[in-house]
């Protein structure tokens, strides 16, 4: 952490452009410049400005945003339940619709299934998110009208009460179905959007994975004792060709996240990713280290998510 | 059943709830604003600059759109007239010399109310002003140094009389001005200050509140979400037809098209040409456009050589095809203008002398004895003001430069790097905007001529005192003949001798569904919600 915050920080300074400038604009006079640059201690040496803004850390202060002029603790708890609503839905897509479909590739290796399964993968890896969203709006609101364009409720439903900031947790806890409803269904076409890279990842992880496991001795084994094609399947080759494809699913959040940025663009999502390029275009620095300080404790924890993953698919991991 | 089988209960109950989601060929109808949809103005726009409701802080477009809907000011332009100050607050106002200042009695309207219920007096008045000058934030300047106003020059002498106190050195016609803006906005000082905490004036609470007398309350304010605006009962004016405005923040402007054309949107705010060429002729779609402030100019920084001598930089400006600017890059959507103050402010002078003439501006390069030019020409990333890609402007103005024998080199930066170049003289050709800060020329004059203030004039090393001098005197005349009469001499020689281009004065596109009437966008950069209907 101590790393992150230092690298951050440096380069956030090194860039030549007075962020005082970009907050007032071209009409400010220099006096009120120098006066935003003292507000803010702009105008203190760096390494001063480092060792303030790291006592702040310690007891909880992430700073003010010079964009918003609010504490940036305090944006990034309205931001960060969007995005992480918007990402671990994709991440969801993901895991139940790229690991079925890379299963169903490696069985049907070299047939029509599997011919199509890498196709859509393949377009996965390839077509830009921004492209991405702009179709899928286009086609599914605009020309179909079976899903809304944007947001994260209907223009006149009232978000629920927060607790967790996770519409769909919150609106359950309060109760309150319309806001369910209309929370789950404009999750659907950022969370597929952004789902699709992360979903042909783990696709293509899943297919070569079981491929090798279906090539094992003893899956010739299970098969010889009987079981049914299901469970050799599941409970024989799938478990044990997850294990690489959870390390992939790990390192996908972090690519939701950096993906968020753009998706929720696009579909008008007030989360993080937004509030990142608003704060990264305009030099707010205490957001930006913010932001970049969030990202580093969500990057390691879903880590860990993927180590504790590990443990329940192959219990010898425990001993190793 | 098994707990391992949530997730999977989870993605179906999504699924199924998603294939209810009810047909969207209309706006949605639940009942979050007072009335629903039906009496709800829907007004999808871009609005991240958004930073405080307050009116003493806000001074962005976003902030400035909405405050002026929730208060009222003491006077007021009407409609897109800019030249004649008119009642609203007060009922009237002379300008007195009083020896040494100059004091302005404002007579205050009698039984206007607050949203509160609270009677507006003279006391709300001299809190409101004082509190902008005590809280110091972004438009403060306007009062403390354009008006040069100390919080004690501003006193109620009953309860429906406020005098001003202003020094001579400062312009009572460009103070009124400046009232009718929202740093001018009458906040309910009752109401305010039982929202203080730790001496912030109520600032904290007043970032997402409304206190004051206008047409519509700030009800709302979800962050980078949406605003909405909820019918005032209490306003003293024409009762608005609408119960509420909802402001969507929807930063891609393929989103605002797409809902405009669904149904979901009443107004989109962030349209391109190319857009609402394409919107028109939509049934229920109508397209409109309204005039703004600002002005788009290429600084020439007299720092460095040959942008020293004025026959090279009127060789420039009439180098450069204003007329393919404006048909062919902005597709219409702008004014030809060239001097420094923009049509729609009194003063303004329509004159437009350069079109592309080659030979004259050749001739004006031998005349200074340059044949080979070699400049560098700094532009900002994204959309210049009218819909189109500064670069792409920069493009043209070095194809038409270069048919004079003038080599630019184009250098695209952010606008914040930019401006801190520019501002330290080290930009040599500088395209940007400028939009005056408040409904007078002398917002614009003075920046543009006075090297001493620091501004326009600083940034482009042009230091002529006998014009800064002549834009001074201007500003602090009383009679408006005179005045306008006075800008005109000013703006007439800056467009021959300033170190500018003023390339054109853009305007503001909207797409409208086609049952929304009464919209009307002030140059300001608002509009009154309370006159639309749908």
């Amino acid at each position: 952490m101590i790393g992150v915050s230092v690298i951050t920080f440096a380069i956030s300074h090194v860039i030549p452009a007075d962020p005082a400038v970009a907050a007032l604009g071209d009409h400010a006079t220099d006096e009120q410049i120098a006066a935003f640059r003292a507000e803010y201690r702009l105008d203190r040496p760096l390494v001063e400005q480092y060792v303030t803004y790291a006592s702040g850390i310690l007891h909880g202060d992430l700073g003010r945003s010079i964009r918003t002029r609010r504490a940036v603790s305090d944006d990034l708890a309205d931001s960060f339940p969007a995005t992480i609503e918007l990402s671990f839905t994709a991440l969801l897509v993901s895991i139940f619709v790229g690991i079925p479909a890379g299963v169903w590739s490696a069985i049907y290796r070299g047939r029509l299934p599997d011919f199509i399964v890498r196709l859509l993968a393949l377009a996965g890896g390839s077509i830009p998110v921004f492209w991405l969203g702009l179709i899928v709006i286009g086609l599914f609101y605009y020309q179909l009208g079976w899903f809304p364009g944007g947001g994260r409720l209907d223009t006149f439903v009232a978000p629920p009460p927060t607790r967790t900031g996770l519409y769909v947790v919150d609106s359950l806890l309060a109760g309150d179905l319309d806001a369910l409803r209309s929370s789950l269904v404009h999750l659907v076409l950022p969370a597929l959007t952004l789902g699709y890279f992360s979903t042909a990842v783990i696709t293509r992880m899943t297919r070569s994975s079981m491929l090798e496991v279906l090539g094992q001795d003893y899956m010739r084994t299970a098969r010889a004792k009987g079981l049914r094609e299901r469970v050799v399947v599941v409970r024989h080759a799938l478990r044990n060709a997850l294990i690489p494809t959870v390390t992939i699913i790990g390192l996908t959040f972090g690519s939701l996240l950096s993906g968020a940025v753009l998706t929720e663009t696009i579909f008008s999502w007030p989360g993080l990713g937004r509030y990142a390029t608003a704060s990264a275009v305009s030099l707010d620095f205490p957001a930006v280290l913010g932001v970049t300080l969030l990202a580093a404790i969500v990057y390691p924890a879903a880590n860990l998510v993927v180590d504790i993953a590990y443990y329940w698919l192959d219990p010898r991991i425990q001993r190793g | 059943m098994s707990y391992r089988r949530l997730p999977i209960l989870f993605v179906v109950v999504a699924l199924i709830a998603a294939c209810t989601q009810p047909p969207t060929s209309g706006p949605s109808t639940s009942p979050q604003a007072s009335g629903g949809a039906a009496s709800t103005l829907v007004y999808y726009a871009d609005v991240s600059d958004l930073i405080s409701l307050d009116p003493a802080v806000a001074y962005e477009f976003s902030g400035v759109l909405l405050v002026h809907n929730a208060y009222e000011t003491l006077v007021k332009f009407e409609g897109a007239d800019l030249s004649n100050i008119k009642p609203s607050l007060a009922t009237s106002w002379e300008p007195k010399d009083a020896g040494s200042t100059w004091d302005i009695t404002f007579k205050l309207k009698s039984g206007v109310k607050f949203a509160s219920g609270n009677a507006l007096t003279a006391d709300d008045v001299v809190y409101s002003l004082q509190r902008v000058i005590k809280l110091n934030k972004s438009p403060a300047f306007l009062f403390t140094d354009i008006a040069g106003l100390k919080a004690e020059n501003i006193k109620a002498t009953d309860a429906s009389t406020v005098i001003v106190s202003m020094p001579k050195t400062s312009s009572p016609q460009g103070f009124l001005s400046i009232l009718t803006f929202t740093v001018g906005g009458i906040v309910d000082s009752k109401e305010v200050k039982s929202h203080e905490t730790a001496g912030d004036s109520g600032s904290a609470w007043l970032l997402d509140h409304s206190a004051g007398s206008g047409p519509y309350n700030i009800d709302h304010w979800t962050k980078s979400s949406e605003v909405l605006l909820k019918a005032n009962a209490n306003y003293g004016g024409t009762k608005p037809a609408l119960s509420g405005v909802l402001i969507k923040h929807v930063p891609e402007s393929t989103n605002q098209q797409f809902a405009l054309e669904k149904g979901d949107a009443d107004v989109a705010r962030n349209l391109s040409p190319q857009q609402i060429a394409a919107l028109q002729g939509k049934t229920g779609i109508v397209t409109t456009s309204g005039n703004s402030l600002l002005l788009v100019y290429v600084g020439m920084n007299a720092t460095f050589k040959p942008l020293d001598n004025s026959s090279v930089r009127e060789a420039l400006r009439t180098a450069i095809d204003y007329d393919g600017i404006i048909k062919d890059l902005l597709k219409g959507n702008a004014k030809k203008v060239q001097g420094i103050v923009p049509i729609g402010l009194s003063g303004a002078n329509e004159s437009a002398p350069f079109q592309a003439d080659v030979a004259k501006a050749k001739a004006l390069l031998t005349q200074a004895g340059q044949t080979a030019i070699t400049l560098e020409l700094l532009v900002p990333t994204g959309q210049a003001p009218g819909g189109v890609a500064w670069a792409d402007l920069a493009s043209k103005l070095q194809a038409d430069w270069a048919k004079i024998g003038v080599t630019v080199t184009i250098k695209q930066t952010a606008q914040a790097d930019l401006l801190t170049t520019y501002r330290a003289q080290k930009g040599q050709l500088v395209m940007i905007l400028w939009g005056p800060d408040f409904p007078d020329p002398d917002a614009n004059v003075g920046p543009f001529t006075d090297a001493a203030a620091k501004s326009i004039a600083f940034r482009n090393a042009w230091d002529d005192k006998t014009i800064a001098a002549k834009g001074r005197e201007a500003a602090l005349i009383t009679d408006v003949t005179k005045r306008t009469a006075a800008y005109k001499e000013i703006t007439e020689y800056v467009l021959h001798n300033g170190p500018y281009a003023v390339l054109y004065q853009p305007t503001e596109l909207f797409g409208l569904r086609s049952n929304v009437k009464g919209f009307a966008w002030n140059p300001m950069g608002w509009l009154d919600f309370a006159s639309i209907t749908k």
